[in-house]
């Protein structure tokens, strides 16, 4: 366990000025990125990672965690006052947010969103830095044997957890493999798929194929939806005496955003779900367990409660895996560790021996950000509402621009720019074709470890697979992934023979 | 959704075949290797592709049958159309990229997609089109400065 005075120097770390601009500016980017219906979280990180570069990794990373968190509280204020959620998943929010705000309540909308999203975020984010240490500490005790069988587990229990067909899940798996592979080989020094071409030397860079694959290809997508959904107007904030939060309401809805929160943070923990999940889990639990669950869906602070609440504790939460064990759970875990990597860090366990005070000055910006996002969410309402009226035909240009400047800045030249581009192709196929995108790309940034971890694993047991037997940790992952495969596959059969309008 | 399974699990199928059989054995590099030859994950990797769609292929065109769809329907280029150009539009201003500083073409990127998506009010135009390449032009300025680019 590290010493105190580790704990002390990570939180002046953090409350320092130049900490507390950097995640200001992460969150209130956020907070716009996340109100703009059609930019999302992983499009606005993809974006924000080449801004990135010049800070300090401490700097770099509490910036995109704040981003990551500013999205998912400002993604509310579209689904409450434009019926359109700026994120997936602040869908359910829309259910109860908008007939709230048509009936002249969006300030009271918002505002329960808002402390709902600060306090699932602040409950989860304390969650996990209970939770991530301790899993850290037992996790540097894994050896290679573990860490691929642990490895391969999370691969396969997000193909079939991460949404849609498990069998497609497995196939977008399969290339992030492929692509995960190419460069140079630690061991041989062989070359690997690089075609000739120098700079896949160290493999696909990171940077084209996120800003490819989820920024790029995301404004082709919201280019084709554009031309079917013109002319969405929100609702306006007035200055109703009427429309405002009072305690009294505010205390109803409290049971719900804990138990919102414990939901999303169980999802969040496990890899793969994502907050989409997490939110219409809680959504749905909280107007069960409702004595009158009549008035879901017509307006009932509850509902927003719910969904928010479990929205932005999902996120915190599924840092648990990434910092316990290096395996990103979620695109902005993935994109994270991206991140890291731009940055020279190695996350995950080792981060806990190695660098204890940046692992902990993280989880204190985290504490910051959640307060920060409260402020600006609080005191920017009226701003924020009135940009949900930015007409996406004016954000799909500039993000496209952004997304090729991007790459220029990062000195990848023309050959980024193809890669960009031949990526945004991929993406786009993957989005239409509901190939699961979180599969491919934690597939792609975990390979290298698991190739090590594999490769060492050989060359010490003497490619006894017997070694099993003498490592029951390792030995229970690789069961446990025998069992998931086969009870996804069989689940996969029972959902075909029931979508069969003819079948017997 | 069959048919979108069907055609989609056939390209990964030939794209997996690709791999197998040509891609990875002439380009997955080689070499003496304790264990782990250099082309033994990627291979894995192709494998789990092909398994996994060809199983998609196999399942889905089990269920067209059954429900008797046809493999095909009619082809609307101007859906087609309307999904490609973007990506046709993107990749002639990366060529321009190619031969000119992304600052200069920038302005037209921009104000060129806003055309074609209907904006009409020339402030906008200029709003849209100068903030951006500004912000681009002075972090070029300032990279250079500091020696990064």
């Amino acid at each position: 366990m590290p010493e105190f005075s580790v704990f002390y120097s990570a939180f002046a770390t953090a409350l320092s000025w130049e900490s507390i601009t950097v995640i200001l500016g992460g969150v209130l980017l956020g907070y716009i990125v996340g109100v703009i219906p059609g930019l999302n979280r992983a499009v606005a990180i993809a974006i924000a990672i080449p801004l990135t570069f010049y800070m300090s990794p401490y700097a770099a990373i509490s910036f995109l965690i704040g981003l990551s968190k500013g999205t998912a509280a400002g993604s509310a204020v579209s689904a409450i006052l434009l019926n359109t959620p700026g994120e997936s998943s602040s869908a359910a929010t829309c259910l109860d947010g908008y007939p709230m705000a048509r009936d002249g309540r969006p300030r009271t909308a918002l505002k329960i969103g808002l402390l709902a999203s600060v306090i699932g975020d602040l409950l989860a984010t304390l969650l996990l830095i209970a939770v991530a240490i301790p899993f850290a500490s037992v996790a540097l005790k894994f050896g290679p044997y573990e860490l691929a069988a642990i490895l391969i587990f999370a691969l396969v229990f997000i193909a079939g957890m991460a949404g849609g067909s498990f069998l497609k899940g497995m196939a977008a798996g399969g290339l992030g493999i492929v692509l995960g592979t190419v460069g140079m080989d630690p061991e041989t020094g062989a070359m690997r798929l690089t075609f000739g071409y120098m700079e896949l030397m160290e493999g696909v860079p990171i940077l084209p194929l996120v800003i490819g694959t989820l920024a790029l290809s995301e404004m082709f997508v919201q280019l084709d939806e554009y031309r079917r959904n013109k002319g969405q107007s929100a609702i306006n904030l007035t200055d109703n005496q009427n429309d405002d939060l009072k305690w009294s309401e505010f205390k109803t809805t409290l049971p719900t955003i804990f138990k919102g929160t414990a939901i999303g943070a169980f999802v969040g923990a496990l890899p793969g779900l994502g907050p989409s999940v997490g939110s219409f889990m809680s959504y749905g639990a909280a107007k069960r367990s409702a004595k009158n669950p009549d008035t879901f869906g017509k307006g009932d602070p509850r509902g927003i409660a719910a969904s928010e609440s479990a929205d932005n504790a999902v996120i915190p939460a599924s840092y648990i895996p990434l910092f316990g064990l290096g395996i990103p759970g979620s695109v902005s875990a993935a994109l994270l560790v991206g991140a890291f990597m731009i940055h020279g860090i190695t996350v995950g366990p080792l981060m806990l021996r190695e660098q204890p005070e940046m692992l902990f000055s993280l989880f204190s910006g985290m504490i910051v950000a959640s307060l920060l996002m409260l402020a600006i969410g609080w005191y920017g309402l009226r701003i924020f509402a009135k940009i949900t009226n930015i007409p996406s035909h004016m954000v799909i240009p500039i993000v496209i621009f952004l997304c090729l400047a991007g790459i220029q800045v990062q000195g990848y030249g023309t050959f980024g720019l193809l890669v960009v581009f031949g990526f945004s192709i991929l993406g786009f196929f993957l989005k239409k074709f509901d190939y699961s995108f979180v599969t491919f790309l934690v597939a792609f940034i975990v390979t290298p470890m698991l190739e090590l971890n594999l490769r060492q694993s050989i060359i010490l047991s003497g490619s006894d697979v017997a070694i099993l037997l003498d490592r029951p940790i390792a030995a229970f992952f690789v069961v446990l992934t025998v069992i998931l495969l086969v009870r996804f596959a069989w689940t996969g059969i029972q959902q075909r023979k029931k979508s069969l309008p003819n079948a017997d | 959704m069959l048919r979108i399974n069907f055609w989609s699990g056939l390209a990964v199928v030939a794209f997996s075949v690709t791999l197998l059989i040509w891609i990875i054995p002439t380009f997955g590099g080689g070499g003496f290797s304790f264990g782990l030859p250099p082309q033994l994950i990627a291979t894995i990797g192709a494998w789990i592709m092909l398994l996994s769609s060809g199983c998609l292929v196999i399942l889905s065109s089990v269920s067209l049958v059954r429900s008797k769809e046809p493999l095909l329907s009619g082809v609307n280029f101007s859906e087609i159309w309307h999904q490609v150009w973007p990506f046709l539009y993107v990749l002639l201003f990366i060529i321009l990229a190619i031969y000119l500083p992304l600052t200069w073409i920038a302005p037209l990127l921009i104000g060129g997609l806003l055309f074609i998506l209907g904006e009409q009010r020339w402030h906008i135009y200029l709003i849209c089109t100068l903030t951006p390449t500004a912000g681009l032009y002075i972090l070029t300025v300032y990279l250079m400065r500091i020696g990064v680019v």
